[in-house]
């Protein structure tokens, strides 16, 4: 079954240069995949329970909520917190990683990112 | 001691404030303002400033008119123009009335900084007071018995650079070939390419050899060299003067009264602690221009990339403080929206270079003008401008590939979108919490394009830089 993978991202280029690196995992069936660009709109849809997910990459910046606010309220819900997160960023502050540790966050990845390893850390997570 | 007088020229009162807050640092300089051409000369009248920083366009009489009267008067002024255009024809008659040095907004504040203070350090040595630059034991510049043999720059720090700075202009002074013409693009030069190679923390060493009417400026560089595109702007600009190499950079600058000619151009020679410069007339034309960028993660980039803003300005405190004209233009962008899509439609549809062009100079650069007037968003105007370089160096290519003109398309679409959802959560809506939420993250997506579109593997400098980091 394929597993669920969300991106969070108020930048279209982003999520469009995202799923083009993930072109083959989608088209192959490995991975469904969901976009956002405003992280509000995904919580209020994680909390009322009408989404969900396997693996969810998420920007920092973004102008309704910062990411890692985001991801600490997903953290918080039971039903989310053991699922992975990963933080796809051009942010590489240790300061900022070090927050996103203690959040829980599995994985920080910057950009501009290479396709490959992209996917190659993505299968790592998910173990496909 | 604030021994130096400058007078910063510009009617908008932002861009004074700007440059103003920008100057008030160095020291040695005090500080007045004028709001156009004619009451710049009425403070040079009373006042006699050292250096102004003029600008070009303004109401009642423009910086050309004004340097031209202030030049008559006071010839020892030195005007350094600050201007957003680049026009040959208003350089050259800026480089006539004598101006010494240009500024290209959106402004560099190192690079302003860098200039004023080497100016500055040039004035005082003309007076008799010779600034001590540098703590370090080097070897001196001002010294004539090195004059005819090699100078040896070791920089290691922003003083080095600016030893570096006076030297030159003190050397061209003394020949009276003080042209801003040939000596600022030299200097902005080296400036980018020292300030390059200590970020990299490279060793940085400028070697200096002199003929009676030449001199050669090289500089070494430990990686091969990769050039950004500004800097490539002032190599192509300074043409068979200068020639870059993977491990070293060389312009020849003329110093004497009769141009060099070609046959009479020494090469420089082979020993062991200096690096080969060859001059550019006695290598084959084809060499010349088979000098190509590779396309890495520069750590220039790489600085635009990763800044980190620490006191976050929201939306709402930075529009109030902006000028409304400021804003009327970015609201005009508006009307941008709707020929970003036609342009690529029509592209898609058409494809080739004219339509190429037609959308960067005719969109494109439409935004990169209006956002570099707004002196907080530097790293957004270099990120579309860099696109439309990109474009342009690509235009073949893409319109002969479907594919890849598809994917180029799509994703221009895309920036297009984030730009008007910039504007929005910035200037209209207000709500964004940072301005510079969208920066970054725009310009990576541009280099992201072009590692698509382009072929080009975009990869830091350090290559685990690209891994994921799990914790």
């Amino acid at each position: 079954m394929a597993k669920r993978v969300i991106i969070v991202d108020d930048s279209r280029a982003v999520i469009a240069t995202a799923e083009l690196a993930l072109d083959g995992l989608i088209s192959s069936g490995v991975i469904e995949f969901k976009s956002y660009l405003n992280p509000l709109e995904l919580l209020g849809a994680l909390q009322n329970g009408s989404e969900n997910f396997d693996m969810l990459i998420s920007d920092v910046n973004m102008p309704e909520m910062n990411g890692l606010d985001l991801a600490r309220a997903i953290k918080s819900d039971e039903r989310y917190k053991t699922k992975p997160i990963i933080v796809l960023t051009t942010e590489s502050s240790e300061q900022m990683k070090m927050t996103g540790k203690e959040i829980g966050v599995t994985g920080w990845m910057v950009k501009p990112f290479n396709d490959e390893k992209l996917v190659k850390s993505i299968k790592m997570v998910l173990g496909v | 001691m604030k021994d130096l007088r400058l007078l910063i020229v510009d009617d908008v009162e932002d861009n004074r404030l700007v440059l103003n807050a920008i100057c008030r640092k160095m020291d040695g300089f005090a500080i007045k303002e004028a709001v156009d051409g004619l009451d710049a000369i009425a403070v040079c009248e009373e006042w006699h400033p050292h250096i102004i920083l003029m600008d070009v366009m303004m109401p009642n009489l423009d910086g050309l008119e004004a340097s031209k009267v202030i030049k008559s008067r006071f010839p020892e002024t030195v005007i350094i123009v600050v201007t957003a255009v680049i026009d040959p024809q208003m350089e050259a008659h800026m480089a006539a009335i004598g101006a010494a040095a240009y500024i290209h907004k959106p402004i560099d504040k190192e690079l302003v900084r860098f200039k004023l203070q080497s100016f500055g350090a040039f004035l005082r040595s003309k007076d008799g007071i010779h600034a001590k630059l540098s703590t370090k034991e080097a070897l001196n510049p001002f010294c004539s018995d090195v004059r005819h043999l090699k100078t040896i720059f070791d920089i290691t720090d922003a003083e080095g650079m600016m030893d570096f700075g006076v030297w030159i202009l003190s050397r061209c002074e003394e020949h009276q070939t003080f042209s801003s013409s040939k000596v600022d693009p030299v200097i902005e030069l080296f400036y980018e390419l020292m300030r390059q190679g200590l970020r990299a923390e490279e060793q940085v060493s400028i070697i200096i050899e002199e003929s009676f009417e030449e001199i050669f400026i090289t500089m070494k560089f430990d990686k091969p060299v990769v050039l950004k595109a500004k800097t490539q702007e002032l190599v192509d600009d300074l043409q068979s003067y200068c020639i870059i190499r993977q491990n070293f950079a060389c312009v020849r600058l003329n110093i004497g009264v009769n141009q060099p000619k070609a046959e009479t151009i020494p090469v420089s020679i082979k020993t062991p602690e200096v690096c080969i410069a060859v001059s550019p007339s006695l290598l084959p034309l084809s060499e010349v221009e088979d000098l190509k960028e590779v396309r890495v993660l520069q750590s220039e980039e790489q600085t635009l990339l990763r800044q980190s803003f620490v006191k976050k300005t929201s939306a709402f405190e930075y529009v109030a403080d902006i000028g409304g004209d400021v804003l009327d233009e970015i609201r005009d962008l508006e009307s941008l929206d709707e020929e970003w899509r036609e342009s690529l439609n029509t592209l898609e549809s058409e494809p080739s270079v004219e339509n190429i062009r037609q959308f960067t100079d005719g969109v494109l650069a439409v935004y990169v003008k209006a956002i570099n007037n707004l002196f907080e968003f530097t790293a957004l105007a270099y990120a579309l401008s860099s696109l439309g370089t990109f474009m342009k160096e690509q235009a073949d290519a893409v319109i002969n590939d479907p594919k890849k003109l598809k994917m180029l398309v799509m994703l221009t679409e895309h920036l297009g979108s984030d730009l008007t959802s910039w504007r929005e959560h910035i200037f209209a809506l207000q709500d964004a919490a940072d301005i510079h939420y969208l920066d970054s993250s725009f310009f990576s997506s541009c280099m992201q394009i072009e590692q698509i579109v382009g072929d080009k593997k975009i990869d830091s400098e350090d290559d685990n830089d690209n891994d994921m980091e799990f914790f």
